[in-house]
């Protein structure tokens, strides 16, 4: 019971393998106090098995304290083994390709040493999908590790820093989300970053969807919580909707980037009008207002996205509610709307002017 | 209040046009591909390669970066116009990382740390 109350709560605690006791998990000795945990893992605790010497787990001890991780402790394969059948899955299982088969094994150092693998094979037996992390200190590159191709995936660390050990935990939960995206999941992200791409009115010259999806991964990926200027996923956030947001900003940032470039590429047009009267380049500098022609435009496409929809009032009424900024409740008491005609009139406004299909015109007029 | 143009009207509506698809059930987004003439599951795995793919560069950049011996805090990257900046702790050399080209460039990537020397050793010693 002990080793069950440890495992449910929250704070950081530490075990340490015994391998003379029985093969019940010990209880934990005296944990820490808890350090604040950071904002990001207030929903689930995030746990580690670590197999490794006790001088490396000194090193990790604190990266893993720093990043609020519950950690589990084996000296040796045998009891990486046995942590993970009664505690798997982990966030993360950290394995030294060197360790000790099991305690008090003798290590013939003309050999290659082989009981690291062995056990990251066993363990992606039981979990194709389980992170793991292989510490390699003694080594001189991945290479020499000869790993087979099955375990070709997983990342090493020869310098192991704290450093390096947190880009690499950051990585594997994008990967841990990743990988439980469903199929539905990844198709709104497609359609999400198909949406973000045309509303924007972006073409081939500016990007893909594809291209944005992956530079929204990316950013990700970079992180930068502290600077704000990546996009760092506090993991309470859903990851679609995270990425999502991501591509709404990078679309935005390219709009303006196209925008701009198009700005310079008029001040390099020759500066005589078709009459040949000299006109000055500046004319053509962004004013701090936008500009009357946007808004001209602007205009022209909003009529157009209403005029899809003479024929629909709810359509049009939701319409109306987004362009004068309410919120979807204020939209519906406004114009006696209940939650579902309210969700099948934006349904039909999407799929009038967003799907894919309806962008080819075929007559009607169709699509943004 | 804030004076607002036409320009934001439009935006709004077209945020809204773009978010509606967070509207849609799994049902209804399994469907509204299917009636595009796509099959989800190739949709979905090309979307997974998307994902993937970028993990897999930003790993394996990093990792072409440590086996140089530099070590960089993975929070201390800044962005200076559009490319990612960032130093090495040990040697202060430049790491820059662009989402366009998807590389790690900077002086940090012209050679070894310096001041990592068991590292720099451990490399040239495999050479």
């Amino acid at each position: 019971m002990a080793h069950l109350l440890s495992f449910i709560d929250t704070r950081p605690q530490f075990e340490i393998a015994n391998p003379s006791a029985s093969s019940d998990p010990p209880a934990p000795s005296g944990p820490p106090a808890p350090p604040l945990l950071p904002q990001s893992i207030k929903a689930a605790p995030k746990t580690a098995l670590v197999v490794a010497n006790k001088s490396l787990v000194r090193l990790l001890r604190r990266c893993f304290e720093e990043e609020g991780y519950t950690i589990r402790i084996a000296s040796n394969a045998e009891e990486g083994r046995r942590l993970y059948s009664d505690f798997a899955p982990f966030n993360v299982v950290i394995i030294e390709y060197d360790v000790l088969v099991r305690n008090g094994a003798q290590i013939d150092i003309f050999l290659p040493q082989t009981s690291g693998r062995e056990l990251a094979s066993d363990i992606l037996k039981i979990d194709p999908l389980q992170g793991i992390v292989f510490a390699a200190s003694a080594y001189r590159n991945r290479d020499d590790l000869l790993l087979p191709q099955e375990l070709l995936h997983i990342p090493v660390m020869i310098d192991i820093t704290i450093f390096q050990l947190r880009t690499l935990l950051s990585t594997l939960e994008v990967r841990r989300a990743m990988a439980a995206l469903t199929i539905a999941d990844k198709l709104r992200l497609k359609r999400a970053a198909e949406s973000w791409f045309q509303v924007r009115g972006l073409t081939a010259h500016e990007g893909t969807a594809d291209e944005l999806l992956s530079e929204a991964q990316l950013k990700t990926l970079i992180g930068a919580k502290e600077t704000q200027q990546g996009r760092h996923w506090n993991r309470d956030v859903d990851l679609v909707w995270h990425l999502s947001e991501a591509m709404r900003s990078i679309s935005d940032s390219w709009r303006r980037q196209s925008e701009t470039e198009e700005k310079h590429l008029r001040l390099e047009l020759p500066t005589r009008d078709a009459e040949g009267h000299e006109q000055s380049p500046l004319k053509y500098l962004p004013s701090p207002e936008a500009s009357a022609y946007r808004i001209l435009i602007a205009k022209e496409k909003v009529a157009r996205i209403f005029r899809m929809f003479t024929d629909d009032t709810e359509a049009t009424q939701v319409l109306q509610g987004w362009y004068d900024d309410l919120k979807p409740n204020e939209i519906r008491q406004k114009c006696g709307l209940d939650e579902n005609r309210f969700a099948a009139a934006v349904k039909r406004i999407r799929k009038k002017t967003m799907s894919r299909r309806n962008g080819s015109g075929g007559g009607e007029e169709h699509g943004i | 209040m804030a004076y607002r143009t036409s320009l934001d009207g439009q935006q709004r509506i077209l945020d809204h046009l773009a978010e509606s698809v967070f509207e849609l059930s799994d049902e209804e987004i399994l469907a509204e591909v299917r009636e595009s003439g796509v099959d989800p599951q190739e949709e979905a795995d090309r979307t997974s390669f998307v994902l993937r793919q970028a993990v897999d560069t930003w790993e394996s950049e990093n990792e072409r970066l440590s086996n140089l011996g530099h070590t960089i805090n993975p929070n201390g990257w800044r962005c200076v116009e559009g490319i990612y900046e960032n130093h090495c702790l040990s040697c202060g050399s430049l790491v820059s990382f662009s989402t366009a080209t998807q590389r790690m460039e900077g002086n940090a990537l012209d050679g070894s740390c310096p001041e990592n020397g068991y590292t720099t050793k451990k490399r040239e010693a495999s050479r």
